[in-house]
């Protein structure tokens, strides 16, 4: 296999990048030292990308615990002289708010870049929060580049503006960018070699003094005003304006695709000016004000809050009164959700009184979602979440008399399809751990619950919440779907697989032994795929008194396969003969290896999709399903 | 010249993510800039993805707008149609697998799976050129059902539409896949050039 195309040492060559690969690129160019970060759509590429390319090239990555200690590393190393990065996604930055704000005020050694992969219209998220908003609480200058080649250039002047500045800086991409590919031209590779060694001037109460680092809010506003007189000339924004033009538009970042897409379309690419806007935070008040000052109109154009155009309002009121300011605020583009190029073209057109020449699908789109299904998303074949929570269900019915005698809490992983059919099991989710924690307000006040909580979940934000119910003598029932992985993401170690991100052994971390540690008495471990070893120790656990605890661990089914490979399974099939038709395995179980076969009304097993796991042999009442013959 | 604009659709773990970075590495190699725009939010879970390609100049944006794209390589019946008719340009080519992959609602007996004709009449609502074969049955031929995205990939070459040459798109495969798993594509991409001429022909 060619190396990564991420380590390739030839400048000016052009390679396909995604943009989280790109990214990772610009840290490269940059000598990075250190890079940290926490998996979730749509960053995780960030961190996966570096753990391939990370002991070629003398880097280290690590997976952290969560957000807020991959902050906390990268920090570290920043006070030590070396250049460091950390990725996560949009939501995981409310996880290390709290060490965002002091890393801040204090300010960085050497350059410290972390990426925000923010996700509008909630892709794969439960919010379409603009962390721009969390970077302006906490004065950090934000870069938010346009393509996957800016994300690779911006990273590395994102590095060298962070030193110089001694602020941390965010690079801010969304799904878009984060996802999408394209043609990059690389640059040189920095050598690291920075020196090693704390900063003892910069940091340390014993040799600067306490009451020197300790109120730095002014320190932090003066380097503020630093940005933003940097970026009244940053040679990635770009003002068009030959003077004349009516109309203006501002760009920020990714959004500027759409603006200068719909003026090629429309063809006003002479007649309306624009500015390519880069640097949302600190705004470079002079640079937007030559535009504003210059049109009777301008329509801000970002994803996803009126961040920029909040701003531009107020700067207008004082340099151009007479400015009509159109943007989110206005109406003249919705008020959330992403934008798209038939957005743009419709404002346009809009504001313009032209009309937009695309054709309009909407008729045929109705007359096939009539057609077609949705394509419901379902947990894969073979997934032992499935067979968790077919157990669970049947325990539930045993034990409480009605599926609805419990809440069931859910948290933040595949195993959050446990609402989806046939399954149907799962009443709420809100964020990394939540489960634990809300399902003891409901035990409190005397309602049962079930915290339905995944292995990396657990880890990452679950352990406190546990804590919390053994000492309160909260009697919470938890299920931990432990399939070993985390799946979700793209199959990042957790604390349990004993393997680091950059492939080292190391020690295993049992969420048995975590458990118990925080005093939960009742805590049993139990392969899913025994359905009948399940349900028994689901019901064990609902009948207990206290805490209890079922870590209802086999490894997730995907990444079996991958491990085997390029050995297959040895599917099982349904004994036509034998099946009755009644339908059990699909209205009950769901696993899309199992098809309904509509000639011969019996069940079938897609031999391409079955996984060999044999789950499916317990659900049959009349044992029709079993292994087929080895070849 | 006009960017060649190319929508791929299909469901996670159908290898169009590969399909999308093989055309695309083919594009740079001709010296033409390229952009894909990928959703594929919960792909793994079974879910739709899709791909937009667009190859050569006056792009920035990676998403197209509806009735833009030349092609559409359909890798899943449905999926195929439900992306068709939002994306394709009148008279656009698409390339249809016909091989089902039903989804969860359809398995558990919620809904039925459209018949294949009612859903193709939908299609050829927007365009007459619509060549489907079983694309999956000929990767079986050539060794894995793995390879259908290879066999799709031959059709679209078979087609002459793409802005290079063939023998691009081959150095591609040569050049990205591991060799072990050279020849079996090599044949799926044959395979996939005949199907196109046979489907044409019906």
């Amino acid at each position: 296999m060619s190396s990564h195309p991420v380590v390739i040492d030839e400048p000016g060559k052009r390679v396909l990048l995604m943009g989280n690969e790109a990214i990772v690129r610009g840290a490269v160019e940059a000598g990075v030292d250190v890079a940290t970060a926490y998996p979730g759509t749509p960053s995780s590429e960030i961190g996966a990308t570096f753990a391939r390319i990370a002991e070629a090239t003398g880097l280290y990555f690590e997976w952290s615990a969560n957000e807020k200690v991959a902050f906390e590393v990268a920090y570290g190393a920043s006070m030590c002289n070396q250049r460091s990065m950390v990725a996560m996604k949009h939501v995981g930055l409310n996880v290390a708010l709290d060490v965002l704000n002091p890393v801040s005020l204090r300010g960085v050694k050497a350059g410290l870049v972390f990426i925000s992969t923010d996700d509008p219209s909630q892709h794969s998220s439960r919010t379409e929060q603009d962390n721009r908003w969390l970077a302006k609480q906490n004065c950090v200058p934000v870069l938010e580049p346009s393509s996957p080649q800016e994300a690779k250039d911006l990273t590395r002047v994102g590095f060298e503006l962070s030193e110089r500045l001694g602020l941390p800086v965010m690079l801010r991409t969304v799904t878009r960018l984060s996802h999408m590919r394209s043609d990059v031209s690389l640059g040189p590779i920095e050598e690291s070699g920075r020196e090693v060694g704390f900063d003892w001037e910069g940091f340390s109460y014993r040799v600067a003094g306490f009451e020197k680092l300790f109120r730095r809010h002014k320190e932090r506003h003066e380097k503020l005003d630093r940005a933003q007189a940097e970026f009244e000339d940053f040679e990635y924004n770009e003002l068009k304006l030959k003077g004349g033009e009516r109309l203006g538009i501002i760009g920020v970042g990714f959004s500027y695709n759409y603006v200068i897409d719909a003026l090629r379309k429309a063809g006003l690419g002479d007649d309306v000016a624009y500015l390519k806007l880069i640097t949302p935070h600190p705004l470079p008040e002079r640079l937007v004000s030559k535009l504003l000052t210059s049109v009777d109109r301008v329509l801000v154009v970002e994803e996803v809050d009126p961040f920029v155009e909040l701003h531009v309002k107020a700067l207008a009121k004082d340099i151009a009164p007479g400015l009509e300011v159109m943007g989110r605020m206005s109406g003249h583009l919705p008020r959330e959700g992403e934008l798209s190029p038939m957005l743009l073209d419709g404002a346009l057109a809009g504001i313009l009184g032209t009309s937009s020449e695309t054709e309009d699908r909407t008729d045929l789109e109705e007359e096939s979602s009539k057609l077609l299904f949705d394509r419901m998303l379902t947990l894969c074949a073979g997934c032992p979440h499935r067979a968790s929570l077919y157990a669970l269900k049947k325990a539930v019915q045993a034990v409480k008399g009605d599926l609805m005698g419990v809440v069931v809490n859910g948290d933040i992983g595949c195993y959050g399809l446990a609402h989806a059919p046939p399954l149907n099991f799962e009443d709420t989710y809100f964020c990394m751990g939540a489960s634990i924690g809300v399902s003891q307000g409901m035990a409190k006040v005397g309602v049962d619950t079930i915290a339905w909580i995944g292995d990396g979940t657990f880890f990452h934000a679950g352990i406190p919440g546990l804590i919390n119910a053994v000492v309160n003598n909260t009697p919470i029932k938890v299920v931990v779907a432990d399939n070993e992985i985390i799946a979700m993401t793209g199959f990042q170690p957790t604390p349990q697989t004993g393997r680091t991100a950059m492939g080292k052994p190391t020690k295993r971390i049992m969420i048995e032994d975590i458990a118990r540690a925080a005093g939960v008495e009742h805590v049993e471990v139990v392969d899913p795929n025994d359905l009948e070893a399940a349900e028994a120790a689901f019901r064990r656990m609902l009948e207990a008194e206290g805490v209890a605890m079922v870590i209802a661990r086999r490894l997730c089914a995907t990444e079996a396969l991958r491990a085997m490979r390029p050995d297959k399974p040895v599917p099982y099939l349904v004994d036509a003969d034998a099946c009755t038709g009644c339908k059990i395995c699909q209205n009950q179980f769901g696993c899309p290896a199992l098809v309904w076969d509509d000639e011969a009304g019996r069940a079938r097993v897609d031999s391409t999709l079955c996984t060999g796991c044999g789950a499916c042999v317990q659900v049959c009442p009349v044992g029709a399903i079993r292994i087929s013959e080895v070849a | 010249m006009n960017a060649f604009r190319l929508v791929i659709s299909g469901v996670g773990g159908q290898g169009t993510l590969l399909a999308s970075r093989l055309l695309a590495q083919s594009a740079i190699e001709a010296g033409l800039p390229v952009k894909i725009g990928e959703t594929y939010g919960m792909a793994q879970r079974g879910g739709p993805v899709m791909g937009h390609i667009q190859i050569g100049e006056g792009v920035d944006s990676p998403q197209m707008r509806p009735a833009e794209a030349d092609a559409l390589l359909g890798f899943e019946l449905g999926e195929a149609v439900r992306r068709g008719i939002t994306y394709l340009r009148r008279g656009g080519l698409a390339l249809v697998n016909t091989r089902k992959l039903p989804p969860v609602e359809v398995i558990s007996g919620m809904v039925e799976y459209p018949s294949q004709d009612s859903l193709l009449s939908l299609l050829k609502k927007v365009t007459e050129e619509v060549v489907a074969f079983d694309a999956t049955a000929l990767a079986e031929e050539a060794g894995d059902p793995i390879t259908t995205n290879v066999v799709i990939l031959g059709a679209l070459t078979a087609s002459g539409m793409l802005p290079f040459g063939e023998e691009t798109v081959v150095n591609v495969l040569r050049e990205s896949l591991r060799p072990a798993y050279f020849e079996m594509n090599r044949r799926a991409f044959e395979l996939g050039k005949e199907g196109y001429v046979k489907a044409l022909g019906n």
